[in-house]
């Protein structure tokens, strides 16, 4: 998936990944990802699960808004199963960019 | 679901599900990804110019999604298929499956968001946060290895890259299975 990103990236279109993977990430050299070190097969989290979905994908766009500089991986620290999710302040991703 | 696992696929399945053994995985696909594409340059950065709420966003999954009446992903070759699929926006969602192998898709089978968080993208265009969907989205399959890595390097990913391009798309939101 770094690949594609990169791919994408180098025709100078932005990307955000998510991660579950840090190494492979790293090595691969992802312009900007979100690591969350969870169960192959659940990037956004546990199905049916909306509010934890919804919290990764927010903190996928904020740090395709805040990253300066590429490589950057973001490591929100999400437990798997044992967090409460709220809804996300989506608000405040519009004023920024 | 389409493909039929072994038992010895299942199990390898439940084993890569522990996050430390992916990691074991990631580490020797790293290598292998050295050696078929030079990633010692800089890595790829482009600038985010405008506002979310005017942006255009594409989604891109490794996860193996793709329609019903789509061909699925190849299962026979161990390298993986480097081919993608799109899937245009305004899709309905009940005709999307998973083809691969390579991971237990049993949760994403029950909630794409999962993996391809089509509906909830729908939700943030409503609501204003992000400007608009762009016209296709892309399902590729992970697990590349070998000759498909610089297929995928040289061709099939570069190719999407470009459609992102005349779709005017401003960002891609990428997730792994």
């Amino acid at each position: 998936m770094g690949l594609i990103a990169r791919a994408v990236e180098a025709v100078g279109i932005p990307t955000v990944s998510i991660s579950i993977t840090r190494d492979l990430t790293e090595a691969v050299g992802v312009p900007r990802a979100v690591f969350v070190k969870w169960p192959l097969g659940h990037p956004l989290g546990e199905p049916n699960k909306p509010l934890q979905q919804r919290t990764l994908i927010f903190a996928a766009l904020q740090l395709l808004l805040a990253a300066s500089t590429p490589g950057v991986i973001a490591e929100p620290g999400y437990r798997w199963r044992r967090e409460n999710y709220t809804e996300p302040d989506w608000a405040s991703l519009k004023q920024r960019g | 679901m389409p493909e039929k696992l072994t038992l010895f696929e299942r199990l390898s399945n439940r084993l890569f599900a522990i996050p430390a053994v992916a990691q074991l995985w990631a580490k020797r696909s790293v290598a292998h990804t050295r050696q078929a594409v030079d990633l010692t340059g800089d890595i790829p950065f482009a600038t985010v110019r405008k506002p979310l709420a005017h942006s255009r966003v594409a989604l891109i999954t490794t996860a193996g999604v793709h329609l019903r009446q789509q061909p699925p992903f190849d299962m026979e070759n161990p390298d993986g298929d480097a081919t993608y699929r799109e899937i245009l926006a305004t899709v309905d969602l009940a005709q999307l499956t998973i083809t691969h192998k390579y991971y237990d898709h049993t949760d994403a089978d029950a909630d794409l968001n999962v993996v391809f968080p089509l509906a909830h993208f729908r939700d943030l265009v409503q609501q204003g946060v992000i400007g608009s969907l762009a016209p296709r989205h892309f399902g590729f399959m992970g697990h590349i290895d070998n000759a498909q890595i610089p297929l995928l390097n040289a061709h099939t990913a570069p190719e999407v890259a470009a459609k992102l391009r005349t779709d005017k798309v401003d960002f891609a939101f990428l997730t792994p299975a």
